[in-house]
């Protein structure tokens, strides 16, 4: 790669991450308003939290009534993801010394920001992780605060029917991941599987079930996929 | 429950393991099974994400959520967008609960 890169990369990198981080906002911003959340709040957690999954996993458990604790832990464990993401990112920084960087580049890596950067190519510097992350903070942020103020004239129906867009985020992810390698689907039914006879059949908390089903899923990963299919080659 | 608490104790256990590996490089050493263990949990997650709250959420209606769902797989499965698979998958789920209610 030529030359430094730049704040108007990182921006143009970034651009499609704001149409998609926006759209799937709009689903959360409605999604705080009919949880019974004011609007700061609901902005609030956008501006905090700013990640897609734990912010939705966080919804979906406040609505069926979880523990507070049951939260945190299911959140926490959504994002350990994040600990290898970053661990990874550190030898990608041009200046590993810079304490703004770190804190730009650690505060901005959701999976899509962490894949853009990650497959760059060049160090990543400053002006570009600000443009990026920049620009897709904006759309998420944007986008929940429309999706809070615009939601309510949505017809009932859309409004109903909306609830399904964090559901087909997830499965879109897990049809690109499938499409990659066919036995993530595997992987996939049993965590499915787990949950729903925990939920339904043993009436179990959803946020303990949800840990479990996960984990038990992922042991059953590891055995089934070799190192170089986890990219850890 | 206090909303603002749980706001900002989510928003702790998101910045923190995202921020905190930057400032401790030997992370990037932990043993190969928990390494593994770890890339592996994202896609484990998906499928407890999914069910069975999407039927659950619609209720009577679950037939809805389980095509939504399904729509935005296959679209994404043959290389749709995030963005075409998540519309497909509304207006799948619009349509059903149209017919439903």
């Amino acid at each position: 790669m030529a030359g430094k890169l730049t704040l108007k990369e990182g921006i143009k990198d970034g651009s499609p991450i704001f149409v998609g981080y926006f759209t799937t906002a709009l689903a959360f911003g409605l999604l705080t308003r009919t949880s019974g959340l004011r609007f700061v709040e609901g902005i609030l957690i956008s501006l905090t939290n700013y990640s897609g999954s734990g912010q939705f996993l966080m919804m979906n458990l406040y609505n069926s009534g979880a523990l507070l604790l049951e939260i945190c832990i299911s959140v926490l464990f959504i994002n350990t993801r994040y600990l290898f993401m970053a661990s990874s990112l550190v030898g990608r920084l041009e200046d590993p010394n810079s304490i703004p960087l770190k804190l730009v580049s650690g505060f901005g890596t959701t999976d899509e920001v962490f894949a853009v950067a990650s497959f760059k190519g060049s160090k990543l510097n400053m002006q570009y992780m600000c443009g990026l992350v920049f620009i897709s903070y904006i759309g998420w942020v944007l986008g929940t605060a429309v999706g809070y103020v615009a939601g309510t004239f949505l017809p009932e129906v859309i409004q109903k029917a909306s609830v399904i867009t964090v559901y087909a985020m997830f499965a879109s992810l897990l049809g690109g991941e499938t499409r990659k390698l066919t036995k993530t689907i595997f992987v996939f039914m049993l965590s499915a599987a787990l949950n729903s006879l925990f939920i339904i059949g043993f009436s179990m908390s959803v946020g303990i079930s949800f840990i479990i089903s996960m984990i038990a899923a992922t042991l059953f990963g590891a055995r089934i996929y070799t190192d170089e299919e986890v990219g850890i080659a | 429950m206090n909303a603002m608490e749980m706001i900002l104790l989510c928003a702790l256990v998101t910045m923190v393991p995202r921020i905190l590996p930057l400032f401790m490089p030997f992370l990037s050493k932990l043993p190969r099974f928990v390494k593994k263990c770890m890339m592996l949990l994202p896609v484990a997650a998906l499928g407890a994400l999914i069910f069975p709250l999407a039927l659950t959420d619609f209720g009577t209606e679950w037939l809805a959520g389980l095509l939504g769902v399904t729509t935005a797989f296959f679209v994404s499965y043959n290389k749709g967008s995030m963005f075409v698979s998540i519309l497909s998958s509304l207006a799948v789920t619009v349509a059903i609960l149209l017919v439903l209610v």
